[in-house]
């Protein structure tokens, strides 16, 4: 996403589109059972009791994680091996993720793919790859902070809005539509995305990272439309939140400013539980690290 | 004066510098405020700048804010198209000025900002908003290029409007910044799967304002959020009318809103009924 990057001329939508997007909105909004039919709208779904029952992530579940070469998304592959899953762990830059390419050494189950999912034609690539592979979990993990002094009013840096949006909305929601196949033929059918508590609106007290908190807002919402989007296919989308943790995501001198920091395998083990919780009927919860569910 | 006070010379001198310096105090808290007080509440009268008045729910807030003998600073992508709202000027001259502005270009932005410096804004009224177009966000072939342009109108753009207009906001007496929201962009009240891009950039916009309503709050500016409801505008052409509210309706209700907007209820999103919406 380069908008601001751009000096060409901006172009906008006619007033032709605007009608038909009004008219669009029209469908979707007042004639729910109709605009269901065509395809695009989840209409409401009876739940069967399957559908309530907890199914937990074990062995010979497939499951993709991007991001996976550090942080929160490494220990998610470590912890998640131990359970003889089966681990398509995706990184930017694989020759370079020694830690990662280690651990897969010791455990047959993990394949490390390249993958930069602000690349949309990359994800596209990946997911055609994959194309007859059922992957039971999606875990959209990888994201960025944009950096706290980028986000300061009065000098905000609005072309990072752009990359922090790309990396933290754009690319979960571009994994969900890539993979959206093998996810809804496999067992478990989960589309799990790690946001963060700085995305709930109720509970912002001090003003700051304006990026970062919007774009998770952001991709909370979105997973919302997602989770109503696929319950009729029975696809589960759930968020996560691991807390404030010790990785490089929280650079220093602020990380060790941060009272009661937790520790990445603690946060990974937290948020693994909290995806083994979801089913389709509690499907589009918000779940902070500790179970309880995070306000919007 | 206390008879224990001895009255020598030097005690007299303390006490009439005292008395002095009490009455030059006095003298300089009230003087102000003789100079100032009729003039500010006879002549006073308060700025809106409303962005995408040309039309809609932008038109209509020009409207009903001249009509309380506001000035408006109504903009526009294109002021020469603009025929209402010219209308609207020729009426009332010198109290509706049109500026051309596009919200998504930030320089034109700040440069309508350096042509204003020291003129006082009460309400900076973000308005304009674009939807994307309902084609375009249908999952499985979603436009993200589309979603680039919606967040840049109804996400960035009001947050850069209240960058650079700022120094004129607190010159003003009433100091607001109004941005219209939507109902859609309620995480919680989705209830359909529908508008990925239009949703996500005002879940994203109200997360914006209620960051920036913290952070001006002990500058003096309020921060508010407001939701027209349904509307019949050109932004919901298609939809029946007996769904629709004028927009007479829908702005009366949204500046009752505003008026309520101060640095108590600041960061607040506000149903048009004045019920407040959840997040």
């Amino acid at each position: 996403m380069s908008k601001l990057h751009s000096d060409s001329e901006q172009s906008y939508l006619g007033r032709r589109e605007f009608m038909t997007a009004a008219a669009g909105m029209a469908a979707t909004a007042f004639a729910t059972h109709e605009a269901g039919a065509a395809g695009h709208v989840s209409a409401p779904v009876e739940l069967s009791p399957e559908d309530q029952v907890t199914k937990p992530i074990g062995a010979g579940s497939r499951i993709l994680i991007t991001g996976a070469n550090r942080g929160l998304g490494f220990e998610f592959t470590r912890q998640y091996a131990k359970l003889d899953t089966r681990i398509i762990a995706t990184c930017r830059s694989p020759n370079k993720a020694v830690a990662l390419q280690e651990l897969a050494e010791d455990n047959s189950g993990i394949v490390i793919e390249k993958l930069d999912v602000t690349d949309l034609e990359n994800i596209d690539e990946l997911a055609e790859k994959y194309a007859d592979k059922p992957i039971d979990v999606l875990l959209n993990n990888a994201g960025i902070g944009g950096g706290a002094e980028n986000q300061i009013f009065g000098k905000l840096n609005y072309p990072v809005f752009y990359e922090v949006m790309a990396v933290n909305v754009v690319g979960p929601v571009k994994m969900c539509e890539a993979f959206r196949k093998h996810v809804e033929a496999s067992d478990l059918k989960k589309m799990i995305t790690v946001s963060s508590s700085q995305g709930s609106i109720a509970e912002v007290t001090m003003p700051m990272l304006y990026w970062y908190r919007s774009s998770k807002a952001a991709v909370n919402m979105q997973m919302v439309n997602l989770a109503l989007q696929m319950r009729r296919r029975k696809v589960i989308v759930g968020l996560v939140t691991p807390g404030a943790t010790a990785t490089d995501f929280i650079p220093e001198p602020f990380r060790s400013r941060i009272p009661g920091i937790r520790q990445p395998e603690v946060a990974a083990a937290d948020m693994m539980r909290n995806i083994d919780r979801f089913t389709l009927e509690n499907s589009g919860t918000y779940f902070d690290y500790d179970g309880t569910v995070l306000p919007w | 004066m206390d008879a224990t006070v001895p009255c020598n010379g030097i005690g007299r001198i303390r006490q009439r510098l005292v008395v002095l310096f009490s009455g030059c105090l006095l003298a300089t808290m009230l003087l102000p405020a003789i100079a100032q007080e009729p003039s500010a509440n006879l002549t006073y009268i308060p700025t809106v700048l409303i962005t995408g008045a040309n039309r809609g729910l932008g038109l209509e807030f020009t409207r009903q804010y001249v009509d309380r003998g506001w000035r408006v600073i109504a903009t526009a992508r294109r002021p020469e198209a603009a025929d209402d709202l010219i209308a609207l000027a020729d009426e009332h001259p010198g109290l509706v000025i049109i500026e051309k502005l596009d919200v998504q270009d930030f320089k034109a932005i700040d440069a309508l900002a350096e042509k204003y410096t020291d003129t006082p804004i009460d309400i900076l009224l973000n308005n304009a908003g674009i939807n994307g177009g309902a084609r375009n966000q249908i999952f499985r072939k979603l436009r993200y290029e589309v979603y680039e342009d919606v967040l840049l109108t109804n996400t960035i753009a009001p947050l850069k409007m209240s960058e650079a207009f700022y120094d004129n906001l607190l010159a003003s007496q009433q100091k607001k910044i109004v941005t219209v929201s939507s109902s859609e962009g309620s995480i919680g009240s989705a209830k359909q799967a529908r508008l990925y891009f239009y949703r996500s950039s005002k879940a994203a916009v109200n997360m914006v304002m209620v960051n920036l309503a913290l952070q001006l709050k002990r500058r003096g500016i309020s921060v508010g959020i407001v939701n027209p409801g349904p509307t019949d505008t050109d932004f919901m052409a298609g939809l029946p009318k007996s769904m629709l509210r004028p927009p007479s309706d829908a702005v009366a209700d949204m500046i009752r809103n505003i008026d309520g907007l101060n640095l108590e209820t600041t960061g607040t999103f506000w149903q048009y009924d004045g019920t407040i919406m959840p997040w």
